[in-house]
C-alpha cells in the first residue's frame, strides 16, 4: 500500500498545516463545508467503520451544542426571530454558530487523521533536529488523549475483576468512573515526568546524537509539494484578493460572488479532497491487482488439475 | 437504586429551574410596549440617536454597514423625542423604552456581566462597538455634557436632553474634551 500515509512525514506536515490555517482562516460556509466533507471522507478510509460512526454521533451532538450556545450570548442580526429572557434570537446568530461548530469538527476531524497519519515517531523525526524539546512536548501531548483513554480502559478492566462496577445503580457507576479518572490523573502527570526524563538519559536533543529512520524523500513527495504549495498560494491569492469573504452580520451575504469565484472554490476542493483520493486510489489499484492474482494463469492451472 | 432516584429528582428539579426561568416571547409581543401619555404636569425628557460621526468615515466602516438601512444619510436614527420620565429613571431605561418603542435593535451589555456595574451599549441599529476603527463606540450626552457614569448609573430629572451619539475617535469627533481631562482631572 502507498496510501496517503507513507509520504514522507514532511510532506503530511504541511498538508495537515495548510488544510488547517485554510479551515481556520477562512470563514466562508463552502469552504467550512468543503473541509469537513473532505476531512470525513479521509477519516471514513483510515478509520473502522464502527468507530467512524460512533464519533461521528458524538461530534454530531458537539456540534449542537456549539450551534445552539452561539445565538444564546450573541444578540446581532437583523431577522429576531423570538425574544428569549428580552433578548433577540436572531437568524443570523444561529447560522454563525452552526458555521463555527462546523469548523470546529472539521478541525477536530484533520486532527483525528493526523494523529492516526503523522505518529509521534514521525513528528520527532520531522522535528527532533530543530526544536527536540518543543518538539517532545507536542508529541506527548498530540497522544496524549489516546493514551489516556487506553490507560483509562485498563484500570477500569482491573477494577472490574476487583468486584467494583457489580451494582445497577448509575449513581454508583459514575461515582466509580470518577475514582478511575482521578486515579488516571495522577498516574499520566506522573507518566510524562517519567518519559521526559527517560528521554534525557537516552542522550535524546544532544547535537551528535543520530537517529535510525526509514523515511526517504522520493520523487513523487517533490511532486506532492509542489502541487500543495501551487494550491495553497492559489488560495491564500483569493483570500488576500476578498473573493472568500462573507458576512453574517447584519444580514448574511448572498452566494452571487461563491458563483463568480467558483474557480478558486475548485482549489479549496481539490486541496481538501486529495488524501481520500489517494486512499481511494490506492484501494482501486489493490483490488484491481487482487483481481489479477486470481486470474493468473498459476491459479488456474491448479483449477484445472 | 435510592440514589438514582435522587438523581433524576435533581435533573428533574435543575430542568423545571430552566423551564421556569426562561420567558420566551414573539417579536410583536416584545415591541407592544406601553408608553406613557405625555400631559401637561407629567415631567419629561428628551432623546435623540444620531450617527454623525460615521458619515465622515464610512471607508473605515464594514461593507456589509454601508447602507442606508444602517447608516442613514441625515445621520439620524432616532429624532429628538419626548418621552415622560418615571420617578428613579436612569438612562438607560429612557434609551430601552425608546428603542422598544420604535422597534430599532438594541444590544447591550447587562450591568452585571461588567465590574463598571453599569450597563454598557454596544450595539444600537446594528452599528455596534469597534465597527467604525478601533477608537468608535456608542456615548451619551446629557444637556450637552459628557457625564463620568455609567448609562444606567445616571438619574435622569425633568427636561433633561441626552443625545446618544456613536464616535469614531473616542468622543473627540464629538467635542468631548478627552485629552485635557486627561491632563488636568
Amino acid at each position: 500500500m502507498r496510501g496517503f500515509a507513507t509520504f514522507h512525514p514532511f510532506v503530511l506536515f504541511l498538508y495537515y498545516a495548510m488544510v488547517l490555517i485554510i479551515t481556520m482562516l477562512m470563514l466562508h460556509p463552502v469552504i467550512l463545508v468543503l473541509s469537513l466533507f473532505g476531512s470525513l471522507l479521509f477519516f471514513l478510509t483510515i478509520a473502522p467503520l464502527r468507530q467512524f460512526l460512533l464519533d461521528l454521533g458524538f461530534y454530531f451532538l458537539m456540534f449542537l451544542l456549539v450551534a445552539i450556545t452561539n445565538p444564546l450570548f450573541v444578540h446581532k442580526g437583523e431577522t429576531i426571530l423570538f425574544f428569549l429572557n428580552d433578548d433577540p434570537v436572531t437568524l443570523e446568530a444561529i447560522i454563525y454558530g452552526f458555521v463555527i461548530a462546523t469548523m470546529l469538527v472539521a478541525v477536530i476531524f484533520w486532527s483525528k487523521s493526523f494523529s492516526e497519519i503523522l505518529t509521534t515517531d514521525k513528528f520527532l523525526y520531522v522535528f527532533g533536529k530543530v526544536v527536540p524539546k518543543s518538539a517532545l512536548v507536542l508529541s506527548m501531548a498530540f497522544q496524549f488523549i489516546p493514551l489516556f483513554k487506553r490507560q483509562i480502559k485498563k484500570v477500569h478492566e482491573a477494577q472490574k475483576t476487583l468486584g467494583l462496577y457489580t451494582s445497577n445503580s448509575i449513581t454508583d457507576r459514575i461515582l466509580g468512573g470518577i475514582r478511575v479518572f482521578n486515579s488516571i490523573l495522577t498516574w499520566s502527570l506522573e507518566s510524562s515526568i517519567h518519559r521526559a526524563d527517560a528521554m534525557k538519559a537516552r542522550g535524546y536533543g544532544l547535537p551528535k546524537r543520530s537517529n535510525f529512520s526509514l523515511y526517504k524523500f522520493e520523487k513523487r513527495d517533490l511532486g506532492i509539494i509542489g502541487a500543495l504549495f501551487v494550491m495553497f498560494f492559489v488560495i491564500i491569492f483569493a483570500y488576500i484578493k476578498q473573493y472568500f469573504a462573507f458576512n453574517y452580520y447584519p444580514a448574511i451575504s448572498d452566494f452571487t460572488d461563491t458563483k463568480q469565484y467558483f474557480f478558486y472554490f475548485l482549489f479549496v476542493f481539490m486541496l481538501t479532497i486529495l488524501p481520500f483520493m489517494m486512499e481511494m486510489k490506492e484501494n482501486l489499484l489493490w483490488t484491481f491487482l487482487k483481481r489479477k492474482i486470481s486470474a493468473s494463469p498459476i491459479r488456474n492451472k491448479k483449477n484445472v488439475s | 437504586m435510592r440514589k438514582d432516584l435522587l438523581l433524576v429528582a435533581v435533573i428533574v428539579l435543575i430542568g423545571v429551574i430552566l423551564f421556569k426561568g426562561t420567558k420566551i416571547q414573539s417579536v410583536e409581543e416584545y415591541y407592544l410596549t406601553h408608553i406613557d401619555d405625555i400631559t401637561p404636569e407629567s415631567e419629561t425628557i428628551k432623546i435623540s440617536i444620531r450617527v454623525d460621526a460615521v458619515l465622515e468615515h464610512l471607508d473605515k466602516l464594514p461593507e456589509s454597514l454601508r447602507s442606508e438601512k444602517y447608516i442613514p444619510k441625515d445621520g439620524i436614527i432616532l429624532e429628538e423625542t419626548e418621552y415622560v420620565l418615571r420617578p428613579g429613571d436612569t438612562v438607560f431605561d429612557v434609551l430601552l423604552r425608546a428603542t422598544r418603542h420604535h422597534k430599532i435593535p438594541f444590544d447591550y451589555q447587562g450591568s452585571e456581566e461588567n465590574r463598571f456595574g453599569s450597563v454598557y451599549i454596544k450595539g444600537i441599529n446594528h452599528l455596534y462597538e469597534y465597527d467604525c476603527g478601533p477608537l468608535s463606540g456608542w456615548m451619551y450626552t446629557v444637556n450637552g455634557e459628557f457625564p463620568d457614569e455609567g448609562v444606567s448609573k445616571y438619574k435622569l430629572e425633568d427636561g433633561d436632553v441626552i443625545a446618544i451619539q456613536y464616535t469614531c475617535d473616542l468622543g473627540r469627533d464629538l467635542g468631548h474634551p478627552y485629552d485635557e481631562k486627561e491632563v488636568n482631572p
